[in-house]
């Protein structure tokens, strides 16, 4: 096991900049998230962190060395792939082996290592089958236990969870996350789903146009956003005010919007779905924000409800729990109340 | 009376089937089983031969060993050529698909391709051109090497092998080819993070996934060249006697047809052998 | 580094073999533009095999009756060949798998035997040799490969097209001729090319099929080559092998041959 350390790292393919001056460290023994919209360079980044690619300028340590030099079949990296690339002519335990064999394992020791980690992944029975007799979960656990057999250094899953359907992914979300704690390896994932990422990650990389836009724990990056572009992309943001590019907070003439403290000359501020309330008549609680507007859809989505409000030229987006909404039809004029502390500032 | 929808569609297919299969069956089927016939029969029953049925043409093939030799020898020209063929024309395909991309890599294959299609006689004929004493290469060895050489590789065995690989190489880059491009690449970046070196995924990811194209590239190679006699003609001359050109010659010189037959059915067997032995590892290919 | 090393090499390799399938080729071209009879060099520009080609009279016959050939040829094998694949994609029956199987012998089996057998079966049936008979024998070997490119084709047709126009009130026939045939007409195309190339360049059983003084073009030039060369078959074969590298070429254009879609 060992820390990552990617420093100011710069890679362009002709006139193409996917990765502009990206830092990011990744201690020991972690789960890291890259998360980004397509064409990112989310992709980019791991693929130059496993060593298919070697960055123009920067450096990548792995366990305090620089693995700059080192391709990628000296690199000791574990990678999963998206279409998790069994060998279609080998059986399960052979495609389990492979790095075992080319690391030249002898056979006993090979047949028990291959043992245990299929074992890790409850493949235990399927040693012997071929991938194409898999179902997609099972292939994508073949492919995590070959990824982690030969003991890596870094666990490195390129969109690991996304071919594969809902309720199996979410299965496999847990179970990927009680293997990476079991065997304590360092692992880093792509992926552009923001609900993989906050779930599954100690740590979230948030990459746009090639440059590292914020990183850092999931909480701390979902509520306290560096700019809107995070915001937005992290979960959903309704925009309350914005910058009218005097220097000052403009609230749409809305002066039941609380600036907090120190916020006056940030660029936006931004509330949280779930952080709405909703009410046909004014709410009269000390401390809350407020807006006036008109319910125009209501959509039930079983434990949870969406509310689409329109607040003169604002569109607000609102969740809660389907109880928790009260009995307004779609037309009223109503009420959005959030508390002051809930209220996101993006400096 | 109304037709059932069933018997409609079995008049469709019908209709649009057997104009083609029935023309397959005159001119394919039907005379493979009339020469079947014909290598039984003493003497062609045309006019006012006298014939009986017999199989001393296959006797004559086991009695000498001079027919068993010359199969041998086109059957050793068939593996040379396909070994050669292999060789030369594996790599290229690997190139093809793994190390160029887009628009060049649809040209170059084209290229490669386009003079498979073209007509084989002219191209052996070309080499004839080439090969010559006195000929282009001679004349072009000479020119780039300080010291006088004398090439006449015309009738001789390296020229009929030369002029069959240039006949039938685009075969076995285009089946590899095929093969190779179906790879992901994906499987040849998961081997490297494993840690193996380019032998071990050239020989344990790569060759075991592209072999069923390798392969039907090889009997696409080797069936044809067992049987050839126009290449050995006209490159081989005295050297170019094979199985092949002795079937020719009892249809066109000898006329011995029944011969002719029996032989061209041993050609047929030896064919179907090959066939038979290299299928299960082309239906491999497809699961 | 190593492998910036190998793919120079890979890529070189590529151009030798370009270069060995072509040079023959080129040297042959060259070589029926130079006016020395017995191929000397210093080259020496001349277009008198051209001349003496367009006097020759039985080149000019065999040339024109192989171009006959070849266009009844892709004529009946196409449309043959189209019908037999359409019902193969279209319909489930019995017995389908072995009527694609069928395919193989044709394409397989060295035309030594083919055309040997022919001749045989030709001749026990009465017709003997002569240009009917090879026309008989070209269709038999352009059909199959008429079925494997429409077949191609229409395997990348989506069959949910055909569904939408009915759900918009098409019937069958329109469907049909709207749909499904605009789709196809590439491969057809392809497929026309493709029969036209197999008749035109068909040596060996046109060889065992033609009535001598009656042959096909490949089959005069492979007696002229054995008597002895003469500049003149170079050049008729330089125009040979001009036309179907251009045939080709066009068909590939059509059917997306080994290119991604």
């Amino acid at each position: 096991m060992a820390e990552v350390s990617v420093k100011n790292v710069t890679k362009k393919f002709g006139n193409f900049t996917a990765l502009d001056d990206v830092s990011m460290e990744f201690p020991d023994g972690g789960f890291f998230a890259l998360l980004g919209p397509s064409g990112s360079g989310k992709s980019t980044l791991l693929r130059t962190i496993a060593g298919f690619l070697f960055a123009d300028s920067g450096s990548i340590h792995i366990g305090n060395k620089s693995v700059d030099l080192i391709p990628v079949e000296k690199r000791e990296i574990g990678m999963m792939f998206q279409n998790y690339a069994l060998f279609p002519n080998m059986t399960i335990a052979d495609n389990v082996g492979f790095g075992l064999r080319v690391r030249k394992v002898s056979s006993d020791e090979e047949r028990r290592r291959i043992g245990e980690a299929l074992e890790l992944v409850q493949l235990s029975t399927l040693g012997d089958r071929k991938p194409h007799q898999l179902s997609g979960g099972q292939r994508q656990r073949v492919a995590l236990a070959r990824a982690i057999v030969t003991n890596p250094r870094v666990l490195l899953l390129d969109e690991p969870l996304s071919a594969l359907d809902k309720s199996l992914r979410v299965d496999m979300q847990v179970e990927l996350k009680r293997i990476q704690h079991e065997i304590g390896i360092t692992t880093i994932f792509v992926t552009h789903d923001q609900e993989e990422a906050l779930t599954l990650s100690d740590k979230i990389g948030i990459l746009r146009e090639g440059r590292m836009i914020q990183s850092g724990p999931p909480r701390s990056v979902y509520n306290n956003p560096v700019d809107r572009f995070t915001a937005e992309f992290l979960g959903d943001a309704n925009i309350v005010a914005e910058n009218d590019g005097n220097g000052r907070l403009n609230v749409s003439g809305n002066p039941s919007i609380k600036i907090p403290e120190g916020a006056e000359t940030a660029s936006a501020l931004a509330v949280r779905p779930e952080s709405l309330s909703i009410s046909a008549t004014e709410p009269e609680q000390e401390g809350l924000s407020k807006v006036h507007g008109r319910l125009v859809q209501r959509m039930f989505a079983g434990a949870m409800s969406t509310c689409i409000v329109q607040c003169g030229s604002h569109t607000y987006k609102m969740v809660a729990r389907d109880q928790d909404v009260p009995n307004l039809s779609e037309g009223e004029n109503i009420w959005l109340s959030w508390k002051s502390a809930q209220t996101i500032v993006i400096p | 009376m109304s037709m059932t929808l069933a018997n409609q569609q079995r008049i469709k297919i019908f209709s649009l089937l057997s104009p083609a299969y029935l023309w397959l069956t005159v001119a394919i089927f039907l005379p493979l089983s009339a020469m079947f016939y014909f290598s039984f029969l003493s003497d062609v029953p045309f006019g006012q031969k006298e014939w009986f049925y017999s199989t001393e043409n296959y006797q004559a093939f086991f009695q000498t060993t001079t027919y068993a030799k010359l199969l041998w020898k086109s059957i050793n020209l068939g593996l040379m050529v396909t070994g050669c063929a292999v060789l030369v024309g594996f790599p290229c395909a690997y190139v093809l698909a793994k190390s160029i991309q887009g628009r060049s890599r649809e040209a170059l294959f084209l290229l490669v391709i386009l003079p498979f299609w073209s007509n084989s006689l002219v191209r052996i004929f070309s080499w004839a051109i080439v090969l010559r004493g006195n000929g282009v290469l001679e004349i072009a060895l000479n020119t780039i090497l300080p010291f006088e050489v004398d090439v006449n590789l015309m009738f001789s065995t390296p020229a009929i092998v030369i002029g069959l690989v240039h006949s039938y190489l685009p075969y076995v880059i285009l089946t590899s080819y095929l093969a190779l491009q179906a790879i992901d690449d994906n499987l040849i970046d998961a081997a490297r993070s494993m840690g193996a070196n380019k032998l071990t995924i050239l020989w344990r990811i790569i060759l075991p996934l592209s072999l069923p194209g390798l392969l039907a590239g090889a009997v696409l190679i080797f069936v044809p060249v067992v049987g050839s006699f126009m290449e050995p003609r006209i490159l081989g001359g005295r050297v170019g006697t094979y199985f092949g050109t002795v079937i020719e010659d009892q249809f066109v010189a000898v006329f011995n047809w029944p011969l002719g037959a029996a032989l061209s059915f041993i050609l047929l067997a030896v064919v179907l052998i090959i066939l038979a032995v290299a299928s299960p590892i082309l239906r491999r290919a497809q699961t | 580094m190593s492998g910036v090393l190998l793919t120079r090499l890979g890529k070189l390799w590529l151009l030798s073999i370009l270069f060995f399938l072509y040079a023959p080729i080129l040297v042959m071209a060259f070589m029926s533009f130079n006016a020395s009879q017995y191929y000397q060099l210093p080259f020496e520009f001349s277009l008198k095999w051209y001349e003496k080609l367009a006097l020759n009279t039985e080149i000019l016959d065999a040339a024109t009756r192989s171009i006959a050939i070849a266009i009844v040829t892709t004529v009946v094998a196409t449309v043959l060949g189209t019908a037999a694949s359409v019902a193969l994609f279209r319909f489930e029956f019995r017995g389908k798998r072995f009527l694609q199987v069928m395919l193989f012998p044709p394409i397989a089996i060295p035309w030594l035997i083919t055309g040997t057998a022919m001749l045989i079966f030709f001749f026990g049936i009465g017709l003997g040799r002569g240009t009917p008979s090879v026309i008989i024998g070209h269709v038999a070997l352009a059909i199959p490969y008429v079925i494997v490119v429409v077949s191609a084709r229409l395997a990348t047709f989506d069959a949910t097209l055909e569904e939408a126009a009915r759900s918009l009130g098409a019937n069958a026939w329109t469907v049909t001729r709207r749909v499904t045939f605009p789709w196809i007409v590439p491969g057809i195309i392809a497929g026309a090319l493709f029969a036209f190339a197999v008749s035109f360049d068909q040596f060996v059983i046109s060889y065992f099929l033609s009535e001598p003084g009656d042959s096909t073009l490949p089959v005069l030039i492979y007696t002229s080559i054995r008597k002895g060369f003469t500049p003149e078959i170079n050049a008729i074969s330089t125009i040979i092998i001009s036309v179907s590298m251009v045939v080709m070429l066009i068909a590939a254009r059509f059917s997306n041959f080994g290119g991604e879609r």
